[in-house]
């Protein structure tokens, strides 16, 4: 069972470098889980290569999500592909710069991506080229700021009854 | 098992008023409100937890049917009292005014659990910090979540506030000038 | 047996008028007397506290009013059917004959409207 597990992560390596290797920034496996960090360039095409090659066949989207990283100035995105047949997952990490972090949209390849795609436009301010309908999805449609970013405070800045001495300022 | 005689059955007061054989003859005020204490229908806008406790208190064993809310109803049209029970966040609180504003009068709000009565433990950017930001609230029953002996007494309390409502409240200008303070007409 | 007077009918007429009355008192002094309090907002259409969009009057399909007039009709047949049944004996071959013939006519009409296929529900 190992072994076999071993070889499928070979075979999913192989075919993502011998098309793409110089997409790739790095391959880790942390927690046993085979993560990518790719260039930002061709994530649609890598995308779209994984569902199809026999390999990988990495035909279920799990989760699409933002991760703001302050020291490097960047903002990632997170794919989580899955192999049902296989029982294969893989995480692919593309970094963005945080002035202006705009990638091409996955809605094509998979619909489920439209309403991830927003939260991570609503929370870290990720604009998706191409997307049908990029609006804010779980905050209040007038909010300007971007509220996961590490700059924004957690607390409702309208109190005005909570005691600085009582919250340790 | 308690047998039952008529020194432990409570028996509830009657308001003041002229007694006789067969008749008993008290003011209006006083007969509409015992009326529409004992017949309250509420509106649950049942949110989080907390709805989960209100499912409790409705059910036999805390029957809250017992007190006349026999009928809930999820329209406000029909509704005497809305109940909001459960974390509003800021992008409900329109939905929750306009509920509010679509109400008939007379109309009471009780106001259930933490995150309803001042946010809770939710201090986010996101929830409402307590909804007498947005409508006026008659009774506040603080909890996380309440227990459903604690919302059977703040429905008590309301049963209190409904019985002293004047009839002609609606038109008073302490009403309006209380439902200006939140913006609303 | 006697004669049934109109006087006996009386009664009858009196519990009409009082239900009729009743009702008809409560709900207009109800909405002249009972204290309102209107404002816009109040007044528009409800739709779970979100602001409501455009008219609810679509057009629907002819198939349900079709169904719904075609029943009228038969219904009415029918009513014509009860004092008929009530004074069947008293009638006799006459009324018999009148009755075939009357719901013969209505017959060639069903077959047509089967015919026409107004009652296909696709």
């Amino acid at each position: 069972m190992e072994s076999n597990k071993a070889e499928l992560i070979e075979k999913i390596i192989d075919a993502l470098k011998e098309k793409y290797e110089d997409q790739v920034l790095g391959i880790d496996s942390p927690y046993e889980f085979l993560t990518v960090s790719l260039k930002q360039e061709k994530i649609v095409e890598i995308i779209r290569y994984l569902y199809d090659h026999p390999d990988t066949r990495f035909r279920f989207l799990t989760t699409l999500c933002g991760i703001h990283y302050p020291d490097q100035n960047a903002i990632a995105v997170m794919y989580q592909l899955h192999n049902m047949v296989t029982n294969q997952r893989i995480r692919l990490k593309i970094f963005l710069p945080e002035d202006n972090p705009v990638t091409p949209t996955i809605t094509p390849i998979f619909s489920g991506a439209n309403w991830m795609e927003r939260e991570t436009y609503d929370f870290y301010g990720v604009v998706f080229q191409g997307h049908p309908n990029l609006k804010r999805i779980l905050n209040v449609e007038e909010m300007i700021m971007f509220p996961m970013r590490k700059e924004f405070p957690l607390e409702d800045q309208v109190r005005e009854d909570k005691s600085d001495k009582m919250f340790g300022r | 098992m308690q047998t039952v005689s008529l020194d432990n059955v409570i028996v509830s007061d009657k308001p003041e008023g002229l007694e006789g054989a067969g008749f008993f003859a008290t003011s209006l005020e006083k007969v509409v409100g015992l009326a529409r204490k004992n017949s309250i229908w509420p509106l649950p806008f049942a949110t989080s937890c907390c709805g989960i406790e209100f499912m409790a208190t409705m059910g036999a064993h805390y029957d809250l049917a017992r007190f006349g809310s026999e009928r809930l109803s999820f329209s406000p049209r029909q509704a005497d009292l809305l109940m909001v029970m459960g974390t509003i966040a800021k992008k409900m609180g329109p939905v929750l005014r306009q509920v509010y504003e679509q109400m008939a009068e007379p109309r009471w709000v009780l106001s259930v659990g933490a995150c309803a009565c001042s946010g809770g433990i939710f201090d986010t950017y996101s929830v409402l910090q307590g909804i007498d930001r947005i409508i006026p609230v008659d009774v506040y029953v603080p909890g996380c979540p309440p227990r459903p002996e604690q919302i059977i007494e703040g429905i008590m309390n309301i049963q209190r506030l409904v019985e002293s409502e004047s009839l002609r409240r609606r038109n008073s200008p302490a009403y309006k000038a209380m439902l200006n303070n939140y913006g609303i007409e | 047996m006697d004669q049934a007077h109109l006087n006996d009918y009386f009664p009858i007429v009196m519990m009409f008028i009082v239900a009729s009355g009743f009702v008809v008192v409560t709900m207009v002094a109800t909405h002249l007397l009972g204290p309102k309090r209107n404002t816009k907002t109040k007044l528009e259409a409800f739709e779970s506290g979100i602001a409501s969009k455009g008219n609810a009057r679509v057009p629907f399909n002819i198939k349900y009013f079709l169904v719904a007039i075609l029943f009228v009709l038969f219904d009415v047949e029918v009513i014509f059917m009860y004092p008929w049944a009530v004074l069947f004996k008293e009638l006799g071959m006459a009324g018999f004959v009148e009755m075939v013939l009357f719901i013969a006519f209505l017959l060639v009409g069903f077959l047509y409207i089967i015919k026409r296929g107004a009652l296909k529900w696709e």
